[in-house]
């Protein structure tokens, strides 16, 4: 690929003076140890504490667009006045982002723009930057059996990206947005090429290609059942997906009984609830229908109308599955019988 | 004329009661839209009719079913308050064994004094409007709840796991940090307080409608547990579930 802007070098410890440095233009968010074994966004406090050498954050980014709760608007009780929650661009430097989760934004982006456009995550994804961070795939990434560019090096979209070489990182600026966030942090130029891309341990046997094709004779398959046995309908692989977002209302009333709040929280299709209607009736009351139609969502029913994978690859359903399911194992069951069944 | 609401307490630590004096933020507020005509813990007054009452603890010897009978008769709703009156609570683990030997126990040579019945949920005996789960009692469910049925709308009732609300919060799972967690299975409403603070869930708002039961003791026994001790883990505050 040509290079537009030519390649710069940074040092490990070049990293915390940039992050300061773009910290005087915007906010910056990025990714920080959480708890003992985990990673969150979170805006950057102090630059020493961002970590840009992770597997996986347990919430994506979309957190920033879409929150996992938040107030649609308040009102009063007898009806005469609602109150809009107020909305504001996000405005953010999204540094050390991998390149599934900027997928899954941009999958996100169609699904809010398609249809009814729906305003407040429209607003909130206003004025993001993203520096992109390439990453080592651990067992359960299999983001290039999904994506067309899904390797981990991929820089498609971003205005920055890092790529990890060994005593530092290649810096690769793509917009003018990114090239203006360099202004006043001169850094040498790199003579040489951007390092090969890492490989995956998990695959999607025959890639999405053969997913699709799958996807088309698997409804009847008994591979559903015997994945739905092991799992307890947490709902942890829809919670932990950076391309689900399917949310309930509630309304909450303040105890002077006379406002009360909207309140919009994160939903998910494995949840028993989610598909309970008027009168008590559940209509997708067994796992295995549940987990089907979940699979469904992230690989046919969007996915026909837009050639496109919703599932991005980041292995978080399988990463934080306490039963230990792996979407990539049902998949490849998936496709394992059906060229059983056709001979294949 | 404001509802009027009673407070009963029957077997358990009546710390469900304590924790509801202190709602110091909230209590002024409530007042304001009902009078409170029967509160053993915290009042004399007593009162034979109640719009609400709100019954904590379970039922566990004769003369507990005659009140409980007695209080459902005089009210026109009855709220179950806390994981003894709803689910029997840790109480009911007694119910493994023969009641006599929990008797002698517990009473020893004075154990013909007291008559004793399985430790059981109040809904066992009567008929229970709603459910205010925890253990102590979840407050801000108790003020859903109470605000609900002030404004004449039907509560909803939390029926997901405590693992949507540990991931809406973004907490590191508690099974990665190494330690065993009944989240899976337990029904949220807490907002994932236990496991906000680092510590795992005990399951003390009970377990989820139709649980898996042998998935969640799959997974307890994949994270390290035999299936004896997974099993004793979740009767802790389930053991009259019939699903376990």
């Amino acid at each position: 690929m040509k290079q537009i802007f030519p390649l710069t070098f940074m040092t490990h410890n070049d990293i915390p003076h940039w992050i300061s440095h773009l910290q005087k233009i915007e906010n910056v968010i990025a990714p920080h140890k959480n708890g003992i074994n985990s990673f969150s966004f979170g805006k950057v406090s102090d630059p020493k504490c961002v970590i840009l050498n992770y597997d996986r954050t347990l919430s994506s980014i979309k957190k920033y667009f879409l929150p996992p709760k938040e107030t649609l608007f308040s009102f009063s009780t007898d009806g005469k006045e609602t109150t809009s929650s107020k909305v504001e661009p996000i405005n953010a430097i999204f540094l050390g982002v991998h390149n599934y989760d900027l997928e899954a934004v941009f999958r996100l982006d169609h699904n809010f723009l398609s249809g009814h456009a729906e305003s407040q995550y429209l607003t909130r994804r206003q004025g993001a930057l993203f520096i992109g961070v390439s990453y080592t795939p651990d067992e359960w990434h299999f983001s290039n059996s999904v994506l067309k560019d899904g390797e981990p090096n991929h820089s498609g979209g971003f205005d920055l990206f890092l790529h990890e070489i060994e005593d530092g990182y290649l810096l690769e600026t793509l917009t003018e947005s990114g090239q203006n966030l360099m202004k006043g942090f001169p850094l040498p130029e790199f003579d040489g090429d951007i390092p090969k891309q890492q490989s995956f341990n998990a695959h999607i046997d025959g890639g999405f290609e053969k997913v699709t094709d799958v996807f088309s004779r698997a409804w009847d398959s008994p591979v559903w059942e015997s994945y739905a046995e092991k799992c307890v309908g947490c709902g942890t692989c829809n919670l932990v997906c950076p391309t689900c977002f399917c949310f309930n209302v509630e309304d909450e009333v303040d105890l002077d009984l006379k406002t009360g709040n909207r309140i919009r929280t994160q939903d998910g299709c494995m949840l028993r609830s989610f598909s309970e209607v008027a009168g008590g009736e559940i209509f997708r009351n067994q796992k295995a229908a549940r987990m089907r139609h979940r699979l469904y969502r992230k690989f046919k029913y969007i996915s026909q109308e837009t050639g496109e994978s919703w599932c991005v690859g980041c292995g978080r359903c399988s990463a934080y599955c306490t039963a230990g399911i792996s979407i990539v194992d049902i998949v490849n069951d998936l496709i394992h019988d059906s060229n059983r069944e056709i001979g294949a | 004329m404001k509802p009027k609401v009673a407070v009963f307490d029957f077997t358990g630590c009546e710390g469900c009661e304590l924790n509801k004096l202190n709602f110091e933020d909230e209590l002024l507020a409530l007042l304001e839209h009902i009078d409170i005509v029967e509160w053993r813990e915290a009042m004399d007054d007593k009162s034979d009719h109640y719009t609400i009452a709100i019954v904590e603890g379970s039922i566990s010897t004769p003369d507990c079913v005659e009140r409980i009978h007695d209080i459902r008769n005089r009210s026109e709703i009855l709220i179950a308050l806390g994981a003894c009156a709803v689910q029997g609570g840790m109480n009911a683990m007694k119910n493994q064994y023969p009641l006599e030997q929990v008797r002698e126990e517990v009473y020893g040579c004075h154990k013909d004094l007291f008559p004793t019945l399985p430790a059981l949920p109040l809904s066992r005996y009567v008929r229970v409007d709603y459910e205010v789960r925890g253990c102590p009692m979840t407050k801000n469910e108790f003020l859903k709840i109470l605000t609900s049925i002030l404004m004449g709308k039907k509560p909803i009732k939390p029926t997901h796991a405590v693992c949507v609300e540990c991931k809406l919060n973004e907490n590191e799972c508690v099974y990665d940090k190494g330690m065993v967690c009944l989240g899976p299975i337990t029904r949220g409403g807490c907002d994932s307080l236990c496991t906000n603070f680092g510590q795992y869930c005990t399951g003390c708002r009970g377990l989820v409608d139709e649980p898996d039961v042998e998935a969640m003791l799959a997974i307890l026994n994949r994270h390290g547990l035999s299936i004896v001790e997974a099993k004793k883990r979740l009767e802790l505050f389930n053991y009259e579930n019939q699903a376990l």
